[in-house]
């Protein structure tokens, strides 16, 4: 029975680190691999949520609300690029502000639109039974998800043509450009991703986290913490901090208080970033 | 075939180089000469267009250069420059196939040919390119500036902080890629010895501006010029 209680608290643990991971992947491509601090990253997550709760409102299958989401949030985070970000490369602090402002709009229109409380969509229903305990399925669920993600994002970056072009134009833009690359459109494209992967992130997350107009900033924080321990080599660093972060705030919240779970999270963030200025994988050799 | 008319140029509003042109033709190897901070590497970047020119333009076979880095290089400018910026985090072997598959090429044979033109990077393939040594980032970011299959090749101080076996390597790949394949070279440099072991001709540069043309024979029999070259 203790085994039981154990395998509960690890698999519950699991899922919510997979589901942290899911919300910063996004933030990964924009902020780790790109440099862009998007403080509106929470805002896409809300609008893909949004996007999905409307269309499955509407009487489209819940499964396809997803694909929609991406793809409204990804030309949404195009548009963005075009007229804001493009022209704040490299200024750290007015591209804080823009996207800041931004965030503000975004949530601001939710509220008009949506007003501040609606209904989530009912959680697809079926459990998974461990010993005497029952695990509900969709949070678990989340746990391959995060892992499918991880993997699609790290083929996309390091296989694709697309991919290789987006980490020279982030690397060295001067050159990608002088050996061919458009880096500028490029870079639209890769902020459009990283739009995307949030948008995602809210439409899968919508059955557990219902669509709020503030529903971004109670993911923003720990996502950001999260690319910022990774440090450069932000996808794996991501999915290394997502788990050990993630995963060991929500074992301590499982033993004690979803307090001290926060607590715990923020308490080892200090930490690593006191030990690892510049991210915990500052001297790996891996590209992603 | 390649000829920079009246480049006027420099960064923000300080021009660094007046009125410059110069011309290579089909096949040739040019060399650049001067001194520290006479605007070679200016005038390298106002003919890739990194820098916006002020006044004057770039023509490639006759026809004006497109006016923007990357149309430039698919229209068969290759650039290696000045400290080489290779890509940190990529493989030695994403550098090269990068920068074929942009310009349309097939990436895997555009690395085996690298691979087995500079067989010094074959051990490091896999290896993330900002992990390698000066020379071996030289070597990389000339591979890479050949997989866009370029027809004319400008290279910004190739040997700077690069050792001298890895010199003598290079001028050897330089001369048989120029003879192989047809590619005209202009090389920025202060390293006479390798000029003369590649380029016919060369432009002496000064204070932003040509001071004078000469062949290389020229530049052999005048002492005077090559210690004022020299000097630093």
């Amino acid at each position: 029975m203790e085994l039981d209680f154990l395998a509960t608290v690890l698999l519950s643990s699991l899922s919510s680190a997979s589901i942290l991971l899911i919300a910063t992947i996004g933030l990964a491509v924009v902020f780790g691999l790109m440099g862009v601090i998007n403080l509106a990253h929470g805002e896409f997550l809300m609008i893909g949520a949004y996007t999905a709760l409307t269309v499955t409102q509407a009487g489209v299958p819940y499964i396809l609300s997803i694909p929609i989401a991406v793809a409204v949030t990804m030309v949404i985070g195009a548009i963005v690029e075009l007229l804001i970000i493009n022209r704040l490369y490299g200024r750290l602090f007015d591209t804080m502000l823009a996207t800041w402002g931004l965030s503000i709009v975004f949530y601001q229109l939710a509220v008009l639109i949506f007003g501040t409380v609606t209904p989530g969509i009912g959680m697809p229903q079926f459990s998974i039974a461990v010993g005497e305990y029952s695990l509900a399925g969709y949070p678990l669920l989340m746990i391959g998800v995060a892992a499918a993600m991880l993997i699609f994002v790290y083929l996309l970056m390091t296989k694709s043509v697309y991919g290789m072009k987006a980490r020279a134009s982030i690397q060295v833009p001067h050159m990608a450009q002088a050996i061919g690359i458009e880096s500028s459109r490029t870079n639209m494209l890769t902020f459009s991703v990283g739009c995307g992967l949030a948008g995602f992130a809210g439409a899968v997350l919508l059955p557990i986290v219902p669509a709020t107009p503030s529903m971004g900033f109670a993911f923003v924080i720990k996502a950001f913490l999260t690319v910022v321990v990774a440090g450069p080599v932000t996808l794996t660093g991501s999915a290394i901090t997502a788990l050990g972060l993630g995963g060991g705030a929500s074992v301590t919240a499982s033993f004690m208080t979803s307090v001290v779970g926060d607590v715990f999270f923020f308490v080892i963030t200090a930490l690593l970033l006191w030990l690892y200025p510049m991210g915990i994988s500052a001297k790996w050799r891996r590209k992603l | 075939m390649f000829k920079v008319v009246n480049a006027t140029g420099g960064y923000g509003k300080t021009t660094i180089i007046r009125n410059v042109s110069l011309e290579v033709k089909s096949g040739e190897v040019v060399a650049l000469l001067g001194r520290n901070g006479v605007g070679k590497s200016t005038l390298m970047r106002f003919a890739t267009n990194l820098i916006p020119p002020m006044e004057g333009h770039v023509e490639i076979d006759g026809n004006p250069a497109p006016n923007s880095p990357a149309k430039r290089a698919k229209s068969g400018l290759g650039y290696v420059p000045q400290g080489r910026f290779v890509f940190p985090r990529m493989t030695v072997i994403e550098n090269i196939a990068v920068a074929a598959a942009t310009n349309g090429h097939d990436p895997k044979k555009a690395v085996e040919e690298a691979l087995a033109d500079f067989p010094m990077l074959r051990p490091k393939a896999h290896d993330l390119a900002g992990g390698l040594s000066g020379g071996q980032q030289q070597v990389l970011a000339l591979a890479r500036a050949l997989a866009i299959m370029p027809r004319i090749l400008l290279l910004d101080e190739p040997t700077e902080g690069v050792q001298p076996s890895i010199i003598d390597e290079m001028a050897g790949i330089l001369k048989r890629i120029n003879r192989d394949r047809g590619i005209a070279i202009l090389v920025a440099e202060q390293n006479l010895d390798f000029c003369l072991s590649i380029a016919e001709r060369a432009y002496v540069m000064e204070k932003g501006e040509i001071r004078m043309e000469t062949d290389r024979d020229a530049l052999l029999a005048d002492k005077e010029l090559q210690q004022e070259l020299l000097g630093v």
